[in-house]
């Protein structure tokens, strides 16, 4: 039996004006097992990014937590203090974001920020952390890292960037990696570089990682599993083979049919019409409907998201009968 | 019947075209520094042809872009559009010249006036080609926002009420109102998600068949440019390393650097096997850039040559031109 490190439970998040809730996040629900890479996909506004960042209790000022829960090995997070957060944080769970530079703080050098995130969860000596800090570095594959150490964020390339956003992550030996979009930012031949690092120290670490992307590409490269999100909520869930293969909501089959690839030709793309609806404005029913080729009368009460057969989940009226 | 691309005539072509920058190192000092942001760039672009420009960030394929409209003035070479030097015109000759070829930017969040209602954006080139008739006006815009699918009650709002794939139409149609022969699209779909993505290529290749327009279409993403494309040219720090139909470049890249980057290509599907050339460091800083091939400090086949001299782009059959001293006879 493999061993689960995070379950999501119902999660809803989202904001509120006076009487109404509106929900962001509508209800999402999966597991990470440990040592997989579990892919989030879905388009800009559909909640992957701030699921993401509930799991590291650093939800924006004014997105409210309004139902369910997080478990992070075991421990419920609903609710809990600043201080177990930060208890958690780097040394649990830790994350890296889509854009290098603003995340990295451009007065302080590299070495001085990883060596604050070491010694902020670890007693510590500051010489030992140093060691530490380019012993990661190190590990990142750095070149020169003794003189990077000293530099500054924007003495160096993106890619770069990017590894010391994930050495920095990594330096108190997380057992979960959040990676919001972590080579959307790069170039083709960095993100592959990149990539392989990750996959790498991933076995190395014995780490889980969640990878939120909009990249069907970046999916089939380095995921076990994919949930797909549209408009705030789970609408596939399955291993990724299964994913590509046989894809089941429609939504999952457009994206798929929308990407131009390599071995095939044709005239014109297929698209998926209209545009995703925004918050507060969600149909009543299935919030893909209006934009479904395959709409019919169920579709105006909401399915719940089921078991299509051990490999695949999805929350679709036309997988119900089974 | 559709002749085919080869037979068509040029519509415009690059010679040697370069952009310098000039890049000054403190106060009041001489200490001046030159960046090479496009170097001694040629190529042509067919009538009624998509001609794609792929590299990396900083490789020079916007400048290129922009250059050749002279939004930036070329440091020397000529680009010749419909058989007139347009880098040897006066301002006002160009501004006319620009009537012919339009631009489409890459972030419709920025590239639209907030303040103004999508009617004047599309209305407003109109105006500076000195079309005093109103009615006139009133009519073309109408008529472009028809082919592109905006409806006559969303052009009196503003740009903040419409979604980055209605945006990137306006933008579109805001460059095809003054009835253009050359199109260049500056990333047009690399801000949208990929279902809008789809639906925008699908639009550009549409109007492309009514109105018979030609494409530079400048973008890093290569299965888009493959889908897109006739012919594509590979830049790398600001020089074109290969030029090649684009069967024959996605099939059999010869340059090195091309090979590399069409095998750094996330897969299609979880299974497929993929051997890849992993290219060790980054992109060199073209303030510094190395001496002979731009590419030897990364190069997997480097030899001696590459180090000492520059290559220069050769036909190795009529669709196939490639920058590179091992293919050199």
């Amino acid at each position: 039996m493999t061993e689960s490190v995070l379950q999501v439970k119902e999660l809803k998040l989202g904001i509120s004006n006076g009487k109404h809730k509106i929900p962001i996040v509508n209800g999402v629900s999966f597991n990470l097992n440990k040592g997989e890479t579990l892919g989030i996909v879905g388009e800009s506004g559909c909640g992957k990014s701030l699921t993401s960042l509930a799991l590291m209790g650093l939800l924006p000022p004014g997105i409210e937590w309004q139902d369910g829960d997080i478990k992070i090995t075991e421990q419920s997070m609903k609710g809990v203090s600043h201080r177990v957060w930060r208890s958690v944080r780097g040394q649990k769970v830790a994350m890296i974001f889509q854009e290098p530079m603003s995340s990295l703080n451009p007065v302080f050098t590299i070495g001085n920020q990883i060596v604050e995130m070491i010694q902020s969860h670890n007693k510590m000596p500051k010489e030992e952390a140093k060691q530490h800090a380019i012993h990661m570095l190190k590990t990142l594959g750095i070149p020169r890292a003794e003189a990077v150490f000293n530099e500054y964020p924007h003495q160096l390339s993106g890619g770069m960037r990017q590894r010391v956003m994930i050495a920095m992550a990594l330096s108190c030996n997380p057992d979960i990696l959040i990676a919001d979009e972590p080579t959307t930012a790069l170039d083709v031949t960095i993100q592959a570089q990149i990539l392989e690092l990750m996959k790498d120290l991933q076995q190395k670490m014995d780490m889980s990682i969640i990878l939120i992307t909009h990249d069907l590409g970046v999916v089939a490269e380095m995921c076990d599993r994919v949930i797909v999100m549209y408009a705030g909520e789970i609408v596939e869930q399955s291993t990724v083979v299964e994913l590509f293969d046989n894809p089941k909501h429609p939504y999952t089959k457009g994206l798929l049919a929308s990407l131009p690839k390599i071995e095939e030709r044709k005239e014109y793309l297929s698209s998926i019409k209209g545009v995703v609806p925004t918050a507060g404005n969600m149909p009543g029913g299935c919030r893909f409907a209006p934009r479904c080729t395959a709409r019919h009368e169920k579709c105006d009460v909401k399915p719940v998201l089921r078991n299509y057969n051990d490999q695949s989940m999805v929350q679709c009226w036309l997988y119900s009968d089974n | 019947m559709v002749t085919s691309i080869k037979e068509r005539e040029t519509l415009l072509k690059v010679e040697h075209l370069s952009k310098h920058f000039i890049v000054k190192k403190g106060f009041g000092k001489e200490n001046v520094q030159t960046i090479k942001a496009v170097d001694d760039v040629s190529f042509e672009v067919k009538k009624g042809e998509t001609f794609g420009i792929v590299g990396e960030s900083g490789c020079g394929k916007s400048t290129t872009g922009r250059t050749i409209l002279r939004l930036l003035e070329p440091t020397s070479g000529n680009v010749i559009f419909d058989g007139e030097n347009i880098a040897a015109l006066n301002t006002k000759e160009m501004r006319s010249k620009r009537r012919d070829m339009q631009i489409v930017f890459q972030d419709p969040f920025a590239s639209l006036n907030p303040r103004m209602k999508v009617y004047n954006i599309i209305e407003e080139p109109l105006i500076n080609f000195g079309i005093k008739d109103s009615t006139e006006r009133m009519k073309r815009v109408y008529e472009v926002a028809e082919h592109v699918g905006l409806s006559k009650a969303q052009l009196d709002r503003l740009p903040h009420e419409f979604s980055g794939g209605q945006r990137q139409r306006i933008g579109i149609a805001r460059a095809l109102v003054s009835r253009p022969k050359l199109i260049i699209a500056d990333e047009p779909v690399s801000a949208l998600d990929v279902s809008i993505q789809s639906q925008v290529l699908n639009l550009m290749r549409s109007l492309q068949k009514e109105m018979d327009l030609t494409y530079i279409f400048i973008s890093h993403d290569l299965n888009v440019v493959n889908h897109f494309c006739d012919r594509i040219g590979v830049m790398y720090l600001g020089k074109m390393v290969e030029i090649a139909d684009k069967d024959e470049l996605f099939k059999n890249p010869m340059h090195p650097y091309a090979k590399a980057l069409f095998s750094a290509l996330p897969k299609s599907h979880p299974l497929q096997k993929k051997e890849r050339i992993v290219l060790q460091g980054d992109v060199p800083s073209p303030a510094n850039p190395p001496s002979g091939c731009m590419f030897h400090t990364r190069c997997f086949e480097c030899i001696d040559k590459c180090k000492t001299d520059i290559p220069v782009l050769k036909a190795i059959n009529n669709q196939h031109r490639v920058s590179c001293h091992l293919y050199a006879e």
